[in-house]
């Protein structure tokens, strides 16, 4: 299949009777498909006023909504590797996503890696930032069982590439292994969603030009989503893993200064801190991880102290796999100062998947989950991870049954 | 260990001899004539098939090379790799699209891998015992 690729797309290369990329030996193309859909039960926004877009999104990034809408799982990847020679090999890989305007495609990572030794490699260049235990391919459906890893957690962490280096290095006990990985480096020019809070009745909001001779700052109406630029600096870190075929146990922890220039937020020092374990026993599928994100000073205004955990467990049964998800975010004591520090967000969901294989390289997957937004401080409104209402009182916050359907491919 | 070594010379002692010993369908994991390994097990074949090492147990460099598919790769997943087609897949879809790793190059079928292995020094492949001649060396038997 890969090959077969490979001879399509190099058409103007001889491509031999057995299939085989002629030109270039050791490049290989490879890649993976998500289509999926998603709908919610429920609005979430109040009809369009003055104060008030009156959309119909659900979910914070506004992707999921009361209505079927396919934007929030939908992408497809590119990948290419080639040696360059016996220690030195470089890959690629271009990613869209169907949240992005027009499926824009963007170059999601692309390293050289340097084989010092059998178990030693060096990476240098843009590299996925391995925060959680799907972090580094998270992207790739295919290879875990939802349709998108618990957002409780992987939401945490805005920082999903870096440009820099970093080590794997393997130390082998028998049938288990330990990986050491450090790294270091920065993340520019990636945006992370402003919390509503942080934007709503701010005057960061531009009015269109139709509405006053020039554009100026207004008012944000409630459910304004925004995203800011930011970079994170002196982003250090180490991810510890070890394990076998059969599971995985891992720990992580990094710490950045994080900027943000038009929220006048300068090197504000953030840390993550995450542990995690897989099972893949005999058909059972067991899936935990908890974390915890401390940031200080103006960032914190945006992005608050927050902790959450899930556990997800599931069994295989031939081409089914039915799985089960509780996730909870919380308040990571999080220092309460009105207008200056943000507010954390809290919400528990719970999860019903089966995912069923579709033959070799392809699998189809259904989740219902039921969504719980909880108040964190009296007389603020329980949003979680949905949009922001603040024309609903805080005992308003009901559930929100999110129902999805996808198919993800490799290739 | 041991025993496995003194299989995998007998057999090959066996197989170079013109002696068939194909009606069960044996497997051969074989490697280049120059590679001075004497055999391996069948452990050691499958982390190099699954890229846990890059090299042979004598520090040379491994390069394995797949079959695409057909009867030798099927036992080959079932009595080597323990890892059905699905399993497989779903294990290089992590390394590969996480940049820590790439499947063994697919070449073809059984005559193919021979001759691949035939005229690559570091290559190791699998094939149907009835393949096997003086062009490559046989590490192991899996009958």
């Amino acid at each position: 299949m890969k090959k077969k690729l490979a001879c399509l797309v190099g058409a103007s290369l001889a491509c031999g009777s057995t299939g085989a990329l002629a030109a270039g030996e050791g490049i290989t193309l490879s890649g993976f498909l998500t289509a999926g859909a998603t709908y919610a039960d429920q609005k979430v926004l109040p009809p369009a006023s003055t104060t008030s877009t009156g959309s119909r999104a659900v979910s914070q990034d506004g992707n999921i909504e009361n209505r079927v809408g396919f934007t929030n799982d939908s992408r497809i990847g590119i990948q290419l590797s080639a040696k360059v020679n016996r220690e030195v090999s470089i890959t690629g890989q271009l990613l869209a996503r169907g949240s992005d305007e027009n499926f824009n495609m963007k170059a999601d990572w692309a390293f050289v890696t340097y084989r010092a030794a059998d178990q030693l490699s060096i990476r240098g260049g843009k590299l996925k930032l391995t925060t959680f235990l799907v972090s580094d391919y998270i992207e790739v459906g295919y290879a875990y069982p939802w349709i998108r890893p618990p957002q409780e957690v992987y939401y945490a962490n805005p920082i999903t590439t870096i440009t820099g280096v970093d080590a794997l290095a393997r130390l082998n006990f028998g049938d288990y292994s330990l990986l050491f990985q450090p790294y270091f480096g920065n993340s520019r020019g990636e945006q992370a969603l402003v919390p509503q809070e942080a934007v709503t009745g701010q005057p960061v909001c531009l009015t269109p030009p139709s509405a006053g001779p020039s554009p100026a700052y207004t008012t944000c109406p409630a459910g304004t989503i925004m995203y800011v630029d930011f970079t994170a600096d002196s982003l250090t870190g180490v991810n510890l893993s070890f394990g076998s075929d059969l599971f995985t146990v891992r720990a992580g922890y990094l710490q950045t200064l994080v900027s943000a220039p038009s929220f006048g937020v300068s090197e504000d020092q953030a840390t993550f801190s995450s542990v995690g374990a897989t099972v893949d026993w005999k058909g059972l599928v067991f899936y935990s991880e908890y974390f915890q994100r401390e940031i200080e000073g103006r960032a914190n205004g945006a992005f608050p102290n927050q902790k959450g955990g899930y556990a997800t467990i599931g069994y295989r049964f031939g081409k089914f796999l039915p799985h089960l998800t509780y996730a909870t975010l919380d308040d990571n004591d999080n220092p309460i100062n009105p207008g200056v520090t943000g507010l954390p967000l809290k919400q528990t969901s719970a999860t019903l998947g089966l995912r069923y294989e579709l033959g070799t390289g392809a699998a189809l997957k259904i989740e219902a989950q039921q969504v719980k937004p909880e108040v964190v401080y009296t007389g603020q409104p329980g949003r979680g991870l949905l949009i922001y209402d603040p024309n609903l009182g805080p005992e308003a916050s009901e559930s929100v049954m999110i129902y999805s359907l996808a198919v993800d491919v490799v290739f | 260990m041991k025993k496995l070594k003194f299989l995998a010379a007998v057999a090959a002692a066996v197989l170079s001899l013109g002696t068939s010993i194909s009606a069960q369908a044996a497997l051969a994991i074989i490697a280049h004539p120059s590679n001075s390994i004497s055999g391996i097990s069948a452990d050691d074949a499958q982390r190099i098939f699954l890229g846990k090492t890059g090299d042979f147990a004598n520090g040379k460099r491994a390069n394995p090379v797949d079959q695409t598919s057909g009867a030798s790769r099927t036992k080959f997943l079932k009595s080597v790799i323990q890892k059905d087609e699905g399993e497989l897949k779903g294990y290089w879809s992590k390394l590969m699209f996480s940049g820590k790793g790439q499947p063994p190059k697919e070449v073809g079928d059984d005559a193919a891998v021979k001759a691949w292995v035939a005229s690559n020094p570091d290559a190791i492949g699998y094939v149907d015992g009835k393949f096997v001649d003086g062009s490559v060396k046989v590490l192991l038997i899996i009958p």
